[in-house]
């Protein structure tokens, strides 16, 4: 069963032209001239239920749109959208008893009462039956450890503190398609392990659909099988992390220090049949990038082997996600990659 | 029935924000009355100069001020849209609001519940009863049905007019100055129209009808005639306008473009 279907769904706003200067803003307040922003391209994809989806990009990128898009808050330009069994902004007050959502940047509690109460008052919202909320809240109090927060208002706590207490404010109803988006921005490492340690309880447990917007690459990792790479308002990539990485990792680099000089011109006719590049600041420091589909060993076995080439040290790193994503943001295309620089294009 | 509750919910954490800052609720109750008062003796100012204005002596028109003050006491308290355009479009709390399972409209007014409002509509209920009795009036049992029903009447006119106007903030995004202007407009509606010209008759009655939300269901109860066939349309009126507004308001979330990220 698809959680969420999208298809061929485009947001454009409307923004308007400012012209420089006095004599500009004069001019605007007459006749004003305005853009057309395609915010959302001519999106689809789908997401099947039980799932837990990234959806990365820069910023302005759209991502926030499309959620808006998805959750009902923004009625989008074009395009068929069903979320849930819903059209998001059509049967809005229906649809939202199904879903939850979490903005990171901006606050569903109560600023000046209890966060207890700011809890109560949802249930009342949301209609949850008094003893589906207590097993519900008492679950959900223990697995984030708010015991003693409970009672202090809202105002009163720590940014790692609210955000764990807007999750429990957006799971109370026990929403089958949670929305999160930037969930861990601006927490310390500790509340971000525990935000993620508990979404993939949540979502082994109760099925949960996820879908999550971030700009920290971790999050994908530690949570996403699927990433959705969006860029000024279209979808660059779709697809299983391990394919991103594959697919635009640059392969390994493995660095070496060598004791003696030694040229770059015997490296290159050392492994002359590979199809690896070196490259080096000086005769006794030499990297090769070696492709994925080809063993490092090899490459190592050809350079260790010579015993006239004496190495001091030997560093192998892989290319990361923050890497290969920031590589993709770059050059602004994955998949129409027609100008790609550098390695990226040749591997897609 | 889920909204009635939720009604008392809100105002259960009214009470309770409310007691946090209790130096700023005793003021805002003090400031209402202070601004009533001063409407009032206006009001005396005037009739120490004259003793009948366009025809209503000076208890008609303390008596219509009443009633104005008790449907617009009901709306302060329930419909408080001063800072709509600023708190929800701006700063784009509207989000928060649009992800509930309530109706949007609904859940703004209950977030900006301020019951001492009713207050006034208390007052309202004291001036009536003192200028209604220097008049003589003949009290009768319709009196308390009929004013209930005027008064929800107006109450649904203020909500049609300001609903309306709100809802254009959904199409700029800069606040506009029109709801403090209205606030202007709306305080001609509670001395008797026919004491203005025709223009602003017209204005009053049939385009922003704040004459149906003072001195037309009041002048029923006052028995002044030639007002009756206006003091029985109160309730098509209220219709006409709530639904005007209502519309607006639901075309305009569609217009919604969020803030920021």
């Amino acid at each position: 069963m698809k959680a969420i279907e999208v298809e061929h769904l485009s947001k454009t706003f409307k923004v308007q032209k400012n012209r420089d200067g006095l004599k500009g803003a004069l001019r605007d307040l007459f006749s004003r001239q305005y853009n057309e922003v395609a915010a959302v391209n001519d999106i689809s994809f789908s997401i099947p239920a039980g799932e837990i989806c990234g959806y990365i990009g820069e910023n302005g990128a759209g991502k926030s749109t499309t959620i808006k898009m998805l959750t009902g808050i923004l009625v989008p330009t074009s395009g068929k959208l069903n979320v849930g069994g819903y059209v998001p902004h059509e049967e809005r007050e229906k649809f939202v008893r199904n879903i939850g959502v979490v903005f990171g940047q901006r606050s569903q509690l109560w600023w000046d009462i209890g966060v207890i109460e700011s809890f109560g008052l949802l249930r009342k919202v949301y209609g949850v039956p008094e003893h589906d909320y207590k097993k519900r809240l008492d679950e959900l109090v223990q697995r984030l450890d708010l015991g003693e927060l409970l009672n202090r208002p809202v105002r009163k706590l720590s940014l790692g503190q609210r955000m764990r207490c807007e999750l429990v404010a957006a799971l109370l109803h026990n929403p089958s398609i949670v929305f999160l988006d930037e969930p861990t921005i601006g927490l310390d490492i500790i509340v971000k392990t525990e935000i993620r340690e508990f979404l993939k309880d949540m979502n082994r447990d109760h099925g949960t659909t996820i879908l999550l917007t971030t700009h920290d690459l971790q999050d994908i990792e530690a949570l996403c099988s699927r990433v959705i790479m969006l860029d000024e308002g279209r979808i660059i990539y779709d697809g299983g992390l391990d394919t991103l990485k594959s697919r635009w990792g640059q392969g390994t680099r493995v660095t070496f220090q060598f004791g003696t000089a030694c040229p770059l011109p015997r490296l290159q006719t050392l492994t002359s049949d590979l199809p690896v590049s070196w490259t080096a600041e000086n005769d006794l420091h030499a990297e090769v990038l070696v492709p994925g589909e080809l063993n490092v060993s090899d490459v190592l076995a050809r350079v260790v082997g010579q015993t006239d080439i004496a190495i001091t040290d030997i560093k192998i790193t892989e290319t990361t996600t923050d890497e290969i994503v920031r590589q993709i943001y770059r050059t602004g295309s994955a998949v129409n990659g027609s100008k790609g620089e550098g390695g990226l294009t040749s591997y897609a | 029935m889920y909204y009635i509750g939720l009604v008392f919910e809100y105002l259960k954490n009214y009470m309770k924000t409310r007691l946090t800052y209790r130096a700023d609720f005793w003021v805002e109750v003090i400031s209402d009355l202070l601004m009533q008062a001063s409407n009032l003796i206006f009001i005396f100012v005037v009739f120490g100069h004259t003793d009948s204005l366009g025809g209503w002596s000076e208890s008609e028109v303390v008596f219509v001020y009443g009633f104005y003050m008790v449907p617009f006491g009901l709306f302060s308290c329930f419909v408080n849209l001063w800072n709509f355009s600023d708190r929800y479009i701006v700063k784009g709390e509207m989000d928060r609001i649009l992800t509930r399972p309530a109706y949007n409209l609904f859940q703004i007014f209950l977030e900006n519940i301020d019951p001492p409002g009713l207050l006034g509509s208390v007052i309202g209920i004291l001036i009536m009863v003192v200028s209604g009795s220097q008049l003589d009036l003949d009290f009768t049992w319709w009196f308390i049905p009929v004013l209930i029903l005027f008064t929800i009447c107006a109450a649904m006119i203020y909500t049609g007019i300001y609903i309306t106007l709100t809802s254009l903030s959904f199409y700029s995004d800069s606040p506009t100055g029109i709801i403090p202007l209205m606030y202007n407009i709306q305080n001609y509606g509670r001395y008797p129209v026919t004491i203005y010209n025709r223009a602003i008759q017209f204005l009053l009655t049939w385009i922003l009808p704040f004459a149906f939300v003072g001195v037309y269901p009041a002048s029923l109860f006052l028995g002044r005639d030639e007002m009756l066939h206006m003091a029985w349309l109160t309730p098509l009126m209220a219709v006409i306008f709530l639904t005007i507004g209502i519309v607006s308001w639901n075309v305009g979330v569609k217009k919604y473009r969020g803030a920021g990220s």
